[in-house]
């Protein structure tokens, strides 16, 4: 009997608890259709979920009272940047690691694994002190460059082409080709998971990151989303239907790649769990 | 992984200078240069704006971190993290992995519910999430307390109540977290090669036994890995502090990385803070090799 | 085509063992040179080298009289066929088939011409717009062909490219390489641990052993006139039967050997001067004698050696193996280092009527006996 009751207790465990993961951002976007006066005053009632008006209000106010295209410009710049410039440095490193010769590689490689172990946090302060000495503050360059090499992405990368079958590129050297053109033609379009996992985790990283750009901008001219919407939600008047009109916009790129590249992403994280 | 290396290619050796530079350059500048002067700093007392000369103080800096009682309050809020967060997220995240695995239908929707909180910025959440938490009986976590408590619960500002700042952080990061470990997890169960519950199931072991001696021994090397990633990431939380309670009320909230920030940005005690990460990176670097340990003692990796 | 030369090279991995020892060897323009031997013998690692894939620890490699020792794979106008044919997989047949053309900067019409003829000539004209991936494993292996043939290379270069094809398809495709090799002229070195298959393409043939080379010749030569106990277990299936014996006299074109508790008389072979035989009078020997060379007493220009029980007969389909008890002891080239079954095999037409249990008397055809000192040098 109670073999019986196994599936049907299963599919409500995880409808409730589904639901109960997707109220907050069901509440969210929601919101952020209903007139400010109402947010708040709803929130504690099933008008909550199902408003009985709904405005784009909102969304224009956010564009009103603050530069919002700028902000998702940036982070777009930034995050674009990163990625784009992440995926072609570190991945020309992981393949000089992984299949050339040369004298420091052993070295250079257990760099990169202790490198990996340091978390963000643990620089950030030099890492701040020195930006600020150097007047390097609120630019695009100082969110960009200090994290376009990254040991992890490295590491990902490396483990991959390790995987490819050397023969391969063997077969590519008597067949004439040169190095570089190894690497395009020949590791690149038989490494693509692993581009697509590194262009991924980095894009996951770098959309929300809100440390470094808390530290080191004040000017709202190269201010990523992240802390906008901290600052936007300290900009009086505290209006919540524009604060969540803000956030929908904010969070729609990545959610869309999400669910657009749901298996991907969720593979990405996954085994780069397992490589860890 | 294969250990042994076939020869590899033996031309353009100059070229796999250029191929390593930048990101060499990139490590070296933007990670090591940082992490050797954050422990120089830490040993100096350096405060901008003060008319002291700098000099080298040994571990005094050390020695006042732990001394501060905000810090040792800081992290104490770090371990009272890791103590309920771990466990808690860790289990639910174990429990809705296996609910997801068992053959239901429409697993890969729960999949994408179960991660989707993952995707959204720590800001962004920590922003909604005042709205959420918001006092009073209006606000959508207070009426939703008093309707599963059938109206025991009584309203509370949780984000200024010291009793419930903690705990309304902890529950946020469970929200957001568990999608993250259950994915991992999921992971580590579809990669348990199904021979091993077939014969279980031969040798008469009913569905807890198998539970208890397949799944749970294959998964080892997983969770401990999830744990042990998931306790860092406690020790690293900042986003939300910052934005939901500023560290409040009264240090309730504060943690690690929200001192260290605090301490150069907003009282320039540069050397301090710097302190302040290097034992963050201590307990960080200890949590690590604690796992690398385990997970050699128990076999190796998953696959 | 050119000529292929090695002089004295070596190729050591670790400081003191060498993979491959003091290999010297000359190789004609338009020959077809067959490197055959165990796995772990250094036939890879000698076609490696000659590939460029691998250093040369010491001696020199030429091509066409040019020292190649420091140029790169791409520097080298060879071709190379690979053990798991190494195809592009993300690329289309078509496109795995011209990226040697587009290395060397052919123009695009002239590459598809020379492509559309290469694949015509290996019979791929269908599936040249497939990827490797849906092709067969016949199909796949003359896509590899193709894409070596289609530079007209100075050298081809074939690394045991038929061993993962079954042995039907072995056999086809091997006599498909000799004719097309015969029909381009180009200079080939083969590598191969099928011993069948080394005596049925090479025009000489190279029997190495943990790196050394135990012979080169023309596979006839080979198997009549082997040069050592290894070469003369290794080649034929089965191999040679080899005792252990004692030379216990000589006289007028025969020689008498120990046979275990027996004695047996033969005519010494031809290429063996009665002196030589001579100062290893009283000496331990070994004696090789084909599986065709024993034959049954009354075969016309034969040595009776004496009667001996079958211990099995195995039809083969198209012969008969007899295996016979033998009292003295057998011997391996030490190929698998496996202990030899103390007995010696025949090879008989199936219209025999032996079986297991019969006593029959043997006789050795003449001039079928070899020597071999202690060694398992050839006399």
């Amino acid at each position: 009997m109670i073999h019986k009751l196994i599936r049907p207790v299963t599919y409500c465990v995880l409808l409730l608890v589904a639901l109960l993961i997707v109220s907050p951002i069901l509440f969210m976007v929601v919101g952020s259709f209903k007139p400010d006066a109402l947010v708040f005053a709803e929130a504690g009632t099933w008008k909550a979920f199902f408003p009985e008006t709904w405005t784009f209000q909102n969304y224009s106010d956010v564009f009103a009272r603050v530069d919002f295209a700028r902000f998702m410009l940036n982070s777009l710049l930034i995050t674009g940047t990163v990625v784009g410039g992440g995926l072609v440095v570190n991945a020309f490193a992981a393949y000089a690691l992984a299949r050339l010769r040369w004298r420091g590689r052993e070295t250079v490689l257990g760099a990169v694994m202790v490198l990996l172990i340091i978390p963000f946090e643990a620089i950030a302060v030099p890492l701040f002190f020195g930006a600020s000495s150097l007047g390097w503050r609120d630019t695009f360059s100082v969110q960009i460059i200090p994290f376009i090499a990254n040991p992890f992405s490295i590491y990902l990368f490396y483990t991959y082409f390790l995987g490819i079958p050397e023969e391969l590129e063997e077969a590519a050297r008597v067949d004439g080709a040169g190095l570089l053109r190894i690497f395009i033609e020949i590791i690149i379009p038989n490494a693509r998971p692993a581009f697509a996992s590194v262009a991924i985790l980095t894009f996951l990283v770098q959309w929300g990151f809100f440390l470094w750009p808390l530290l080191v901008t004040t000017d709202e001219m190269v201010r990523p989303l992240p802390v906008a919407i901290a600052a936007f939600y300290t900009l009086p008047p505290l209006q919540w239907g524009d604060i969540l009109a803000f956030a929908v916009m904010m969070v729609s790129p990545i959610l869309l790649v999400f669910l657009i590249f749901q298996r991907w992403f969720i593979r990405s994280v996954a085994s780069s769990a397992i490589k860890g | 992984m294969n250990g042994l290396h076939k020869v590899a290619m033996i031309d353009d050796k100059n070229a796999a200078y250029f191929f390593v530079a930048p990101a060499l350059v990139g490590l070296i500048l933007f990670i090591a240069v940082p992490f050797v002067l954050a422990v120089l700093l830490s040993v100096t007392n350096l405060h901008l704006g003060s008319p002291l000369p700098l000099e080298f103080v040994g571990l005094d800096q050390y020695r006042a971190a732990f001394a501060d009682p905000e810090f040792q309050h800081a992290l104490s809020n770090n371990f009272l993290f890791v103590v309920f967060v771990v466990p808690v997220q860790t289990a639910l995240a174990l429990f809705l992995a296996l609910l997801v695995n068992s053959k239901i239908r429409g697993s890969v929707l729960y999949r994408i519910i179960f991660f989707m909180p993952v995707v959204f910025p720590m800001s962004l959440l920590a922003v909604v999430w005042i709205l959420i938490y918001a006092p009073g009986p209006q606000g959508i976590m207070n009426s939703f307390l008093q309707f599963v408590s059938l109206g025991l619960w009584q309203p509370r500002d949780f984000l200024h109540d010291p009793q419930f700042a903690l705990p309304a952080i902890m529950l946020m990061s469970i929200w957001q977290g568990t999608g993250f470990q259950m994915v991992i997890i999921l992971a580590g169960l579809q990669s348990i090669p199904g021979q091993l519950y077939e014969a279980a199931a031969l040798d008469r072991a009913g569905n807890w036994s198998q539970f208890w001696h397949v799944t749970l021994p294959q998964l080892r090397a997983t969770l401990i890995f999830v744990v042990l990633l998931t306790t860092i990431l406690a020790f690293r939380l900042f986003d939300q502090v910052q934005i939901m309670t500023h560290g409040g009320p009264n240090n309730a909230t504060t943690t690690v990385m929200f001192e260290a920030v605090r301490t150069v940005f907003e009282r320039q005690q540069v050397a301090r803070g710097a302190a302040i990460t290097v034992i963050f990176f201590v307990i960080v670097l200890v949590i690590t090799l604690l796992q690398r340990r385990t997970m050699r003692n128990s076999g190796g990796a998953m696959r | 085509m050119a000529t292929v030369a090695f002089n004295h090279v070596t190729k050591a991995y670790t400081p003191g063992t060498n993979a491959v020892e003091d290999f010297t060897l000359a190789v004609e323009e338009g020959e077809r040179i067959v490197l055959v031997g165990p796995s772990g013998c250094g036939k890879s690692t000698l076609l490696r080298m000659l590939a460029g894939l691998e250093t040369v620890s010491g001696g020199e490699i030429l091509i066409g009289g040019r020292v190649v020792n420091n140029l790169t794979p791409q520097q080298r106008n060879i071709a190379m066929v690979f053990q798991n044919y190494a195809l592009y997989p993300h690329k289309t047949v078509r496109d795995n088939i011209a990226f040697p053309l587009r290395m060397l900067n052919v123009m695009k019409t002239e590459r598809d011409e020379r492509v559309l003829k290469t694949a015509q000539l290996l019979s791929l004209e269908t599936v040249l717009e497939m990827k490797p991936g849906q092709l067969s494993g016949g199909q796949r292996q003359r896509v590899a062909m193709a894409r070596a043939i289609v530079r007209d290379p100075d050298v081809f270069l074939m690394d045991e490219p038929l061993s993962n094809l079954d042995a039907k398809l072995r056999v086809k495709i091997r006599s498909e390489i000799a004719r097309l090799q015969r029909r381009l002229g180009t200079t080939m070195l083969y590598v191969t641990h099928d011993q069948a298959e080394a005596m049925s393409l090479g025009h000489r043939v190279v029997i190495m052993r943990e790196g050394r080379i135990q012979q080169v010749a023309e596979p006839q030569i080979l198997y009549q006139r082997p040069a050592n106990a290894f070469v003369a277990d290794f080649i034929g299936n089965p191999g040679m039967n080899l005792f252990q014996s004692r030379l216990l006299g000589v006289d007028d074109g025969k020689c008498l050997l120990g046979f275990g508790d027996r004695q047996l008389s033969a005519p010494y072979p031809d290429d063996v001067r009665g002196e030589r035989l001579e100062t290893l009078l009283h000496q331990e020997l070994l004696i090789g004698i084909r599986p065709e060379a024993l034959v049954p007493r009354d075969e016309q220009g034969s040595t009776l050696i004496g009667r001996f029980e079958i211990d099995e007969a195995e039809p083969q389909g198209h012969e008969m193996l007899v295996y016979f008890s033998v009292p003295a002891t057998v011997v391996h080239g030490n190929i698998d280092n496996l202990p030899a079954a103390q007995r010696m095999v025949a090879r008989w037409p199936l219209t025999s009527t032996a079986k297991a249990g019969d006593r029959l008397d043997l006789a050795i055809k003449d001039g079928a006996i070899r020597l071999f000192d202690q060694n398992g040098n050839a006399l």
